[in-house]
Formats: structure tokens, C-alpha cells, sequence
């Protein structure tokens, strides 16, 4: 279960305060998958990230039972000087993980060859998603916060996604964010809409898109 | 009123165990604190000084290059020998522990804007990269010293150390300037930009008058007087006591040096406070 009560947050800009998040209080339950949509730039990343806990929310609290992952996607996380084992070696550090363990897993499961061993700043993006993705695998989540990651890679990458999750979908699940519902109907049972600031969970995948069509239907008006 | 409840999200102490936030303790909490600093430690030492073992002899290299400029320089100069003290002991002991309080400064004060992609992970949090930092810039110019020193002592065949505690403390207070110092701009940089370019040139005076090439003992009185509100030759006149015992160290005021640390930290931590929810991790 991840709670957000009051959830507010804000980025200044020249234009004065941009609210991202405003004032949402919502219950997320984590034994089934959870999908967020929204548009490019209605905060979604933004909401992963305090969820994360990698920022801090302007107001509000945040209670979760279980280990919640970072964010997991194709930017932020990784220093691009360092080789990929080596950013898999601080991971399972910060974590108290077995280091060796845990490269061998992730270096099994991105299968991206020798890159294993090159400086990040050399890969693609699809090649950090399935580094990003393959780390987080070989830790144990509860819950797995997914931002777009299974958006790029090939078939192939996608595939290995989709059954590493259900694989363990008894003991862990997803809140994943995209603006694509094909995507999150792939991976999740429920789906809420970010809409201007506002969170709002919906029972079924199809009654947020319905809601989040109407939703852009009116900013297109 | 606080998200403290997302820090507990502790590292699983065993592998595939998971922690929920009812269970953590004070023990789990520390060994988190730990893991997280060690690993730190370790992936700086990586990204500073590369895999290759050049890279940590270049982090020797360095300060003995500085060094022998001016051991150079002082006897083209001819300039004659400071005290009793040998050229080379004599500005070794002044620029190691200036470049320990400069180096921590600027280490400490980019903790975040280096860092950005760790803060990613919750466990991470500034001031554990300020640790880190402050931890390894401290290794780094002890071992530069004790190299340094181990060189001087093989040409002069002797050695005598005066007072080692007054060593340690004057290396430690330089440290302890440092991270103080290096806060305050680490907080000041989160409200303006302007401050990262501006710290280079208010460090440029430290390097002038810190005791590099004087003691305070030779400055007439009302020059001494005045260089004497700065702290950081205070920490070059106690390493310079401690190390040869015709240096005394009657011009040092330690809790002087303290009550400064107090001060710039105190700043700095009130600064870090109010700046932690404006960073922006990417």
C-alpha cells in the first residue's frame, strides 16, 4: 500500500510557481499492478520521483509497507563515467545486497555484452534501460516504481520484461506511468489519471482512458 | 508534515529480504548509514582516480608537484630557511593541510550538483555524500603527507616528530574548516548559481595569507594580529608545532578554530534544512 496524503509539489520558473502535484491524497493498493497516465509534462516522472522517495514532496506525507524501488527508467541513477558493473556494484552496496550476486543477475538479464563493462556514457538508451531494468530485477522489490522503461528496447527486451513480472507477480507489483494506455494495459490492473496536479484511481484501465480522453479532449477545446 | 517515513525504507539487511518501515531499528538504520557511506567512499574513489593504480599516485603527485614549485622557487629566491625548519618540511607543512581545508571545501560544496543521479536512489542523502567526501579528502592528504614527510625524512636523515596529537588535531581542524566552509556554499548554491562562481575567488586569499610561506611567529606584531582572525593558519601553525619542535605553537587559539566549525556548520546545516526540497534530481 503506498499512501500520499497532501501530496503538493512545485518547481519555480520564470513564469512564476509551476504546481506539479496539487494536494493529492490517495491510497495506492500495491497488491495489484497500478498504471498512471498522462500527458508529457503533467508531472508523472515528478510523482514517481516523491513516491521514490528521491525528492521530497513541498507538503505532505508518504507511508508505504514494503521496499519500494527507485524510479526505474532510462535516465537518472546511473553516473556515466562509471561502467555499468560498477553502478551495479554501488546499487547492491547502498542496498546491503550481495555485490557479486547481484552483477552476475543484472549482467544476465541486460545481455548487453561487453558494454557490461564500458562506461555508461556509451549506451544507448535502449542498453541503460535493460541495465536499469536487469539491477532492479536482481534486488528484491515489493513494489516497482516503472518509469516508461519497457517503451524502448526491442521485442525481445520487452518480452523479458513482461515475464520477469509475472514471474513475481505474487510477491511484488508495478506502479508504472505512461502516456501510452496500450502500454499500461500490458502490465496493469488499475490505472489513475494525473490531470492538472489532480490524481484520480479508477476501478478499471478503461475507465481511466475513457476519463483521460475526455481529458484531452477538453485541453484540445 | 515530513516524508521521513519514505527514509525508512531500509536496505533489506539479509539479500531478498524485505524490509517494511515497522521493523527498523536503530542498529538496521546505522548499518544502512554505513552501507551507503562505504559505497560512497568507493565509487568516489573510482570516479576521482580512475581504475588504473596511476590515478592514485597522481592524487600523491599533485600536492609534491605544487610543493616542489615552490621549494624551486625559494631557492632561486634564495630566501633563506624559515626558523629552523627545512625548505621542504616547511612548505610541505603549510600547503597539505591548506589543500586538505581547500579541497574538502570544494568537495563538500558540489556534493549535490556533482551527485544528482545518486540522490536518485532515497537512501542516499546529501549530507551522506558530504561525509563521504569529507571522509576520503581526508585520507587522501594524510597519505600525501605521510609520502611527503617519509621523503623528507630519507633526505635528512632524520626524524624527530615533536607532538603527533598536535598534528592530528591541526589536520583535523583543517578538515573540519573545510566541510564547514564547504556547506555553507553547498546550501548557498541551492538558492543562487552565482554562488559556485564566486567561491573560487574568495578562496584565493586563503592561499596568501594561511602561513603557506610564513610563520606567524615572523610577521610583526599588528600584521600577526590580523592574520591571526584567520582560522586556517591557525591549523597550519598547529601541524607545524606538532612536527618540529622549534616551532611553538604559542599564536594558536584551538578553540578559536572551533568556535569557527561551530559557526560555518551550524550555517551550513540550516542551510542544508531549508534547501532540501528544492533539489531537483535531474
Amino acid at each position: 500500500m503506498i499512501e500520499l496524503r497532501n501530496i503538493t509539489k512545485a518547481y519555480q520558473t520564470p513564469f512564476g510557481p509551476n504546481v506539479v502535484l496539487d494536494d493529492i491524497s490517495v491510497t495506492l493498493p500495491t497488491g495489484e499492478s497500478i498504471g498512471i497516465l498522462g500527458n508529457n509534462g503533467a508531472g508523472k516522472s515528478t510523482l514517481l520521483r516523491v513516491i521514490g522517495g528521491a525528492e521530497m514532496p513541498d507538503l505532505g506525507t508518504i507511508r508505504t509497507d514494503g521496499q519500494v524501488s527507485w524510479p526505474i527508467g532510462f535516465g537518472g541513477g546511473f553516473s556515466g563515467s562509471l561502467t555499468g558493473e560498477d553502478n551495479c556494484r554501488f546499487v547492491a552496496r547502498i542496498y546491503g545486497q550481495d555485490v557479486d550476486r547481484v552483477t552476475d543477475e543484472t549482467r544476465a538479464f541486460a545481455d548487453i555484452g561487453r558494454y557490461f563493462y564500458m562506461p555508461i556514457r556509451t549506451y544507448s538508451s535502449g542498453m541503460r534501460a535493460r541495465l536499469a531494468f536487469g539491477l532492479s530485477m536482481a534486488i528484491d522489490f515489493s513494489v516497482y516504481l516503472v518509469d516508461e522503461v519497457t517503451a524502448v528496447g526491442d521485442a525481445n527486451f520487452k518480452k523479458k520484461c513482461k515475464d520477469a513480472f509475472a514471474d513475481r507477480s505474487e510477491r511484488s507489483s508495478i506502479v508504472m506511468v505512461s502516456h501510452s494506455p496500450d502500454t499500461i494495459k500490458q502490465y496493469c490492473t488499475r490505472c489513475a489519471v494525473l490531470f492538472r496536479g489532480k490524481l484520480t484511481l479508477f476501478d478499471t484501465v478503461e475507465q481511466a482512458y475513457e476519463k483521460y480522453e475526455a481529458y484531452q479532449a477538453g485541453e484540445a477545446a | 508534515m515530513s516524508s521521513e517515513e519514505n527514509t525508512l525504507n531500509m536496505p533489506a539487511a539479509k539479500q531478498g529480504r524485505v524490509v517494511t518501515p515497522g521493523q527498523a531499528t536503530l542498529g538496521r538504520a546505522l548499518l544502512g548509514q554505513y552501507n551507503v557511506i562505504n559505497a560512497l567512499i568507493l565509487r568516489e574513489t573510482r570516479t576521482r582516480f580512475g581504475k588504473h593504480q596511476l590515478g592514485y599516485a597522481w592524487a600523491i603527485l599533485e600536492p609534491a608537484s605544487i610543493i616542489l614549485t615552490f621549494v624551486i622557487m625559494f631557492a632561486v629566491a634564495k630566501r633563506g630557511r624559515a626558523g629552523d625548519m627545512d625548505t621542504f618540511g616547511f612548505l610541505a607543512t603549510g600547503i597539505v593541510p591548506y589543500l586538505l581545508f581547500t579541497k574538502t571545501t570544494t568537495q563538500v560544496s558540489q556534493a549535490i550538483n556533482g551527485n544528482k543521479g545518486l540522490l536518485f536512489y532515497p537512501q542516499v542523502k546529501p549530507l551522506d555524500v558530504v561525509l563521504a567526501r569529507i571522509a576520503l579528502e581526508f585520507c587522501t592528504y594524510a597519505a600525501v603527507f605521510l609520502f611527503l614527510m617519509a621523503v623528507n625524512v630519507l633526505f635528512r636523515q632524520e626524524l624527530v616528530v615533536s607532538d603527533p596529537l598536535l598534528v592530528v588535531v591541526g589536520f583535523s581542524l583543517a578538515s573540519l574548516l573545510g566541510a564547514g566552509l564547504g556547506l555553507v556554499f553547498m546550501g548557498l548554491g541551492q538558492l543562487s548559481n552565482v554562488t559556485e562562481r564566486t567561491r573560487g575567488p574568495l578562496m584565493r586569499p586563503f592561499f596568501w595569507v594561511s602561513g603557506l610561506f610564513f610563520t606567524a611567529h615572523s610577521l610583526p606584531d599588528h600584521y600577526r594580529d590580523l592574520v591571526l582572525y584567520n582560522p586556517v593558519i591557525h591549523t597550519v601553525e598547529l601541524v607545524r608545532a606538532g612536527w618540529y619542535s622549534t616551532q611553538s605553537n604559542q599564536y594558536t587559539d584551538i578553540p578559536y578554530v572551533i568556535l569557527w566549525i561551530l559557526g560555518l556548520g551550524f550555517v551550513g546545516l540550516t542551510l542544508e534544512t531549508i534547501t532540501r526540497r528544492k533539489i531537483e534530481v535531474t
